[in-house]
């Protein structure tokens, strides 16, 4: 053997001539199928199949939580191609199937995550068992890739769990457990990680008597007669296109594709098959938009990793909310929901109350989607204390000051915290907009003290904005940080400006789109624009979701900090004034009943011009506007990196991922042509156009946000 | 003085109890663990000592419920202590509130542990009906019939009078060696001790008199929590429901006899109501809290338990307290603050009556003096179970934790907390605050 070569694969022979081939990436904790580990497998099948005394191949993990845990990323986004793509990738699928073909059984045992080519080699083996710990999770994901499954999971996949089935798991990213895997007959057998050695040796047993094939073939579902009839076929796949459409407003091409695909090859040979997949796979495989969702992907990996500290995290027991409104609960019902010990402080017990039935009706809604039983959320709730006169908080490890947006009102708590946490506790507050060191500087401990700042609704929210004033000790931050992540969000550290980083250039958007509006534009169709844009509704929408109120206080904060360019369009206080606050009061931009809105009737009322503006401009001075707000955060290192700026706004205002963020999408356009349209705006809606500093210089020298030389930034 | 040795006083350091909602009401659908998890959760809060110091957690639990067995362990893992954490249910009956007290005392004596948080819990509302034996007979033969002709022949030896529930509160409510129900024992109380309904009557509007003016001057918020027992409709409780401001002696007067329909004087009125509550304390060595550099609220100098005749079980605190007072050499007139728990306004009379009688103390002590006549002024002074219900097994931590706040907020040393116990015991426990 080789000793200077990377080696892959452990391969071990018994008496019987059972041979096990572990997978064992050195230097690694996890498993993942690039070509070089795929080419040693090649040589090892090539090895064997030639071999007389094996009668069957196990293929294992050597990694804890981990069979394999898919293809390499960075080989896909490194497909520029077709014609190497393709090549590539046929190798890879003719490898899989000398593994299909190998003269004796083979077993793939998975015990940790399986997904993507993962799944692909288990599916080219003659039968898998899997363990049904938490850590086994089973899938083709590649569609969240924006890519689909290239080496042979649209054509193995169907023959195991049906054509619909098929289609479900593949256009869904779905991650099965091994019970739910079994059901499926995606697998053979689902046992307790424990007892997956026994299971393997009555595999084994099985094997050498020749009775396998006929136990395990009960189980398997296959595709059913009636998938085969071509009117069936048919609607099925338009039914998973309209789901998909529904679901992705047609931006995502991938999950499309794999329908079709799935569809096109059903009654076709594996080789046929095979070469349609591969034919689909490589257009999407070289797409900007799949490199756009893998570089998303990467940032997400790198946040997990990011502790914007360089101290370390203190451990948090438990964790106080001070403040039960739409925030404080929210907050509460997520710490609540992962265990954390929570206790909610607030004046009258009839809003703790009010508080608690809110969290309820959270763990109501996971109860009736089979998630959670009666006794897990007893038990959850069992966590939940309060008090009104701030009693027993003195064990506390983290409070989280929810309260009203009012300086004076959280002053005075932190002044009654001060006076009862103990020595070491953190206390953040979530607030959106107020600065933080000027909060805390009556305080004892400023360095205690640190932004958390959630979205609403929290419950589905991902990002928390992590900010730390001038005191803020990096403790602190570690603290929260590590927190957020408990809490199953994606924590992104911003410096402590007016609106942070999300609301700052959010506004803008709202601001100019109700500006569009006053000069003449049509609500509905801004709205339908930035929607078919990719945007999750339209900014009016949006604006009535949130609140008008709410949006002209923070409008006037960032007006007061930013000046000029900011100036929030009167169309917001003349709304404030009228109560039409959006769908809290029924009436906003639109007229709220129950679920459906139509437009406010009155709305015109507040227009006096009569522009009309092409679709372009219409998008362009609603994204450019963020655009140019965005590269003055960056300026300004208002956030670490275009990578973290793009993922809050991903993960805070619903930004298109398929675009890979606000800057990845003005790097599409490039600097330059982003510079040059700020500068037609700016000379025909006035100065708030006016590019950013660093826009102009990166258009000078042809640069863009992204360093696209730079292959790993993961 | 007995033999007993006097040994090192223990401190009651925390102590807080739920609000008592008649049963059937606000809590019923909360089961007793669940009630006694809230309680202990936030006692351990309000505590000066963190979960993972205390030894082993001890609860009382009169009826304990099918769906949680050994309650204790159930409650200390809800209520957030630690896995490794031992904990331990104890019944006796009425008093079992105050056995996990002294349960753990004789442990801190011996040397066995430090701290332990000790409590009752009763969910009264939940105890279940239960088939009765036929039924339970016909299920088993059916689940052993093995052809459908079997099970169909068993089937037809139903009738539907096998359906008729056993009340589980009824039986537990009955003395099954006198097989007198508790009401009725109190009857045999006010033959005894010639005690008129009137007089009865007027106890329990006292009762409730006393205990209204306590929940309105907050002083039993000071030993009491708010509890959210609908978590969903967002609904909570933060007062005893069972006090009825206008108890008066003609409503009373109006209810009839529950024990004896023809001659008794025993009413629903005039008995403890039917209750759920949790109670709890946190205890450890008056030395320990001294080391902690912890004031508690106040200390258990010592105990004392003593059976008598089921059927006049009702006498338990007279008899209790006769064995107390000869272990520490005190009397009644060094108690500052009784509480006598009033299952029955008819037995509490009755223990008064004894209390106070030479005649009593001497057929029954063979002493010539009498035990001590109680002065009424310090007894029960905040009402007791007939306006704030008795749930069996929170009661006797109850009547611990109400004797240290009210000697606190008088400012006095010493009290009695002593209670009658079905079956045929009383139990009786001085209490001091510095």
């Amino acid at each position: 053997m080789d000793h200077e070569k990377i080696q892959y694969f452990n391969r071990s022979i018994d008496e019987r001539g059972i041979v096990t081939l572990t997978f064992d990436t050195p230097n690694s904790e996890v498993n993942v199928l690039c070509f070089d580990a795929l080419y040693e497998l090649e040589e090892e099948i090539i090895e064997m199949q030639e071999d007389k005394r094996i009668k069957a191949l196990f293929i294992e993990s050597a990694k804890a939580h981990i069979f394999i845990a898919g293809a390499d990323i960075n080989e896909i986004k490194a497909f520029e191609n077709s014609a190497q793509t393709v090549e590539m990738l046929g190798r890879g699928q003719e490898i899989f199937n000398r593994l299909e073909d190998l003269p004796f059984p083979t077993v793939a045992m998975i015990d940790g995550a399986c997904l993507g080519g993962g799944l692909e080699l288990a599916l080219a083996c003659d039968y898998r068992v899997a363990t049904n710990d938490a850590h086994t999770r089973i899938g083709l994901v590649e569609v969240s890739l924006g890519i689909i499954p290239g080496l042979g999971g649209t054509q193995r996949l169907p023959l195991l769990v049906g054509f619909t089935k098929a289609i479900e798991l593949i256009t869904a990213s779905k991650r099965l457990k091994g019970d739910k895997a079994l059901k499926l007959g995606l697998v053979d057998a689902s046992v307790p990680g424990g007892y997956l050695g026994f299971k393997k040796e009555e595999f084994i047993q099985d094997i050498l008597a020749e009775r396998l094939e006929e136990k395990v073939k009960k189980n398997r579902k296959g595709i059913l007669w009636y998938e085969r009839l071509l009117p069936v076929k048919m609607l099925i796949a338009k039914m998973a296109r309209s789901a998909v459409l529904k679901q992705t407003d047609g931006h995502y091409p991938a999950p499309l594709r794999a329908i079709d695909v799935i569809e096109e090859t059903l009654t076709m040979s594996l080789e046929e098959g095979l070469k349609v997949e591969l034919e689909a796979f490589e257009p999407l495989a070289t797409s900007q938009i799949s490199k756009n969702l893998i570089e998303l992907f990467f940032t997400s990996e790198a946040l997990k990793k990011e502790t914007f500290s360089k101290e370390k995290a203190k451990l948090v027991k438990s964790a106080a909310v001070i403040g039960v409104g739409t925030m404080g609960s929210g907050i509460a019902w997520v710490l609540a929901s992962k265990e954390i010990p929570v206790r909610l402080g607030a004046r009258k017990m009839q809003s703790i109350a009010g508080a608690m039935a809110k969290m309820m009706k959270s763990f109501e809604r996971i109860k009736r989607r089979g998630r959670l039983t009666s006794r897990e959320i007893g038990l959850k709730m069992d966590r939940v204390t309060y008090t009104t006169t701030m009693q027993g908080l003195d064990e506390i490890d983290v409070v989280i000051e929810a309260v009203s947006e009012d300086p004076a009102v959280k002053k005075k708590i932190y002044e009654t915290l001060e006076a009862t946490v103990k020595e070491g506790a953190v206390i953040a507050t979530n607030t959106s907009s107020l600065n933080i060191t000027n909060l805390v500087k009556e305080t004892q401990h400023p360095e205690r003290f640190v932004g958390m700042h959630f979205f609403n609704p929290v419950a589905k929210m991902p990002l928390v904005e992590v900010i730390a004033g001038e005191k803020t000790s990096e403790e602190s931050v570690a603290t929260v940080v590590k927190l957020a992540k408990r809490l199953g969000k994606t924590p992104i550290k911003v410096s402590e400006c007016a609106g942070f980083l999300v609301n700052r250039i959010l506004l803008p958007y709202l601001n100019e789109s109700a500006r569009m509006f006053e000069e003449g534009e049509e609500i509905e169709r801004i709205d339908r624009l930035l929607k078919a844009f990719g945007m999750p509704m339209g900014p009016f929408t949006l604006s009535d979701e949130v609140g008008l109120d709410i949006g002209e206080k923070v409008s006037t904060i960032l007006y007061e900090a930013y000046g000029e360019r900011m100036t929030p369009s009167s169309v917001l206080s003349e709304m404030t004034a009228k109560a039409w606050l959006g769908k809290k009061t029924g009436q906003g931009f639109y007229t709220h009943k129950g679920k459906s809105k139509t437009l406010n009737n009155s709305i015109g009322l507040l227009q006096n011009g009569m522009e009309k503006l092409e679709d372009d401009l219409i998008l362009d001075r609603a994204i450019l506007i963020m655009v140019n707000e965005a590269a003055r955060c960056l300026e300004e290192n208002v956030v670490d990196n275009a990578q973290y700026l793009d993922m809050a706004m991903v993960l805070g205002t619903g930004f298109p991922a398929f675009r890979g963020g606000l800057l990845r999408y003005a790097d599409s356009r490039g600097s330059a042509n982003v510079v040059a349209r700020l500068l037609e705006l700016e000379k025909q809606f006035g100065e708030r156009f006016a590019p950013a500093t660093l826009l102009l210089n990166m258009a000078e020298k042809n640069e863009t946000f992204y360093d696209e030389d730079k292959k790993d930034n993961g | 003085m007995t033999d007993k040795i006097q040994k090192e006083r223990i401190a009651i350091v925390t102590a807080l109890r739920t609000p008592m909602a008649r049963a059937g009401g606000k809590f019923k659908k909360m089961q007793a663990d669940h009630l006694a998890a809230v309680l202990f959760r936030e006692l351990m809060l309000r505590s000066p000592v963190s979960v993972d110091e205390v030894d082993e957690v001890i609860i009382g639990n009169v009826a304990q419920p099918i769906h949680a067995a050994n309650i204790a362990r159930v409650i200390a893992l809800r209520a957030g202590f630690p896995e490794s954490t031992p904990a331990l249910t104890v019944h006796r009956n009425c008093a079992s509130g105050m056995e996990s007290i002294t349960t753990a005392v004789s442990r801190i004596h011996a040397g066995e542990g430090k701290v332990y948080v000790c409590g009752g819990v009763e969910s009264m509302s939940n105890i279940p009906l239960v088939y009765s034996e036929k039924m339970t007979t016909l299920f088993t033969d059916l689940s052993r019939a093995k052809t459908l002709l079997d099970k169909v022949r068993t089937l037809l030896g139903f009738k539907p009078s096998f359906l008729k529930p056993i009340v589980g509160l009824m039986s537990g409510l009955t003395d099954p060696v006198s097989g007198l129900l508790m009401g009725s024992t109190a009857e045999v109380l006010a033959q005894d001790f010639g005690i008129s309904r009137e007089e009865q009557d007027v106890f329990s509007v006292q009762s409730h008199l006393k205990a209204q003016k306590a929940k309105e001057s907050g002083r039993f918020a000071l030993e009491s929590m708010v509890v959210v027992y609908d978590e969903k409709e967002g609904k909570f409780l933060d007062f005893d429901d069972g006090i009825r401001e206008s108890q008066s002696l003609e409503k009373l007067a109006k209810l009839k006899p529950f024990f004896d329909r023809k001659n008794g004087t025993v009413t629903a009125g005039n008995s403890s109501q039917i209750t759920d509550a949790a109670a709890g304390v946190l205890l450890m060595s008056e030395s320990e809290a001294k080391k902690r550099g912890l004031e508690p609220l106040g200390y258990l100098c010592d105990y004392a338990y003593e059976g008598l005749e089921p059927k006049r079980m009702g006498l338990g605190p007279v008899f209790a307290t006769h064995k107390l007072f000869q272990q520490t050499g005190l009397g009644m007139n060094d108690m500052e603050i009784i509480e006598i728990n009033e299952a029955f306004a008819a037995q509490v009379i009755a223990c008064e009556r004894a209390f106070a009688s030479k005649d009593f103390a001497k057929s029954h002590f063979g002493e010539s003096e009498a035990v001590g006549a109680i002065d009424p002024n310090i007894l029960n002074v905040n009402g007791g179970a007939v306006a704030l219900g008795h749930p069996v097994g929170m009661t006797g931590t109850r009547l611990v934790l109400t004797v240290l706040y009210e000697l606190r907020q008088r400012k006095l040393q010493r009290g009695l907390a002593t209670l009658c116990i079905g079956g045929g015991q009383g139990a009786a426990l001085l209490l001091e605050v510095k």
